[in-house]
């Protein structure tokens, strides 16, 4: 695990997130920050979770732009309006304020980190974790069919 | 050698840069996501601190997984909502639902 690989990665995901908050372009929004999530993917596998990595991959950096892309087009919104200037000011306050928050809560250890294949990680979720699993499959099935019934025109 | 501290600095940025989007952007699916940007940013700590600290437990990454569920959830919800919002008002930015103002 190299400090150059994560230096770029890092490099290229706070470009990408930075450009999916501020075009005007949501399309091409939603292209950035589909590489965002894909870089993240790459940095769970420099964590040594493969499988959350591909996860990441398949529904973070797949399906969820492919989601926002449909509703974009959908609402033809292919733009978003300048933000205000107070809300610009608002948003650089709160990010600074977070940025402060977040730095004096950053510990550093060392470079040690304990891999986990996705083998561990399935008997983990079906052993200790089972039953946040069967409420996230309900969860899923709820969001589901509630954003059907909340999407459903009503002459239809 | 990469150490803890660098992963949870860039999720610190990460969360700074999303909490920008949600309070600057005006089109109600560039709110959502920003929305997404924070979760995973959140995710990305869970996962680092699990990979440092917790060879045995690993909770965080059943954690990173929970969250990427929720977030799912989340996201299409609110695009049904976003979408009834569109339907109503004829735009999906956040000054069109502004009725409740005083």
């Amino acid at each position: 695990m190299s400090l150059t690989a994560f230096y770029v990665l890092a490099a290229f995901i706070i470009v990408f997130a930075v450009f999916a908050v501020t075009t005007a372009n949501m399309v091409r929004a939603a292209f950035s920050l589909a590489i965002t999530f894909f870089l993240i993917a790459g940095l769970y596998l420099m964590l040594g979770s493969p499988a959350l990595a591909a996860i990441q991959f398949m529904v973070n950096a797949s399906a969820i732009p492919i989601m926002t892309l449909f509703i974009i087009m959908m609402t033809q919104s292919r733009s978003t309006p300048a933000p205000r200037v107070w809300e610009m000011v608002l948003g650089l306050v709160a990010a600074a304020g977070a940025l402060v928050f977040f730095r004096q809560a950053v510990v550093h250890g060392d470079g040690r980190i304990s891999p986990m294949g996705a083998d561990l990680l399935g008997q983990g979720l079906l052993r200790s974790a089972l039953l946040p699993f069967e409420i996230a499959s309900v969860l899923l099935l709820l969001a589901m069919v509630g954003a059907i019934v909340l999407a459903r025109r009503e002459d239809g | 050698m990469v150490t803890l501290g660098h992963f949870l600095l860039l999720a610190g940025v990460l969360m700074a840069i999303g909490l920008y989007g949600v309070m600057t952007r005006r089109n109600l699916i560039a709110v959502l996501m920003s929305v997404e940007i924070l979760l995973n940013a959140a995710a990305l700590a869970f996962v680092s601190v699990a990979a440092y600290r917790d060879p045995q437990i690993f909770a965080g990454q059943i954690f990173a997984l929970f969250i990427i569920v929720v977030a799912a959830a989340e996201l299409s919800i609110g695009f049904a909502i976003l979408l009834n919002v569109y339907r109503t008002h004829g735009v999906a930015e956040n000054d069109a639902i502004s009725e409740m103002r005083g």
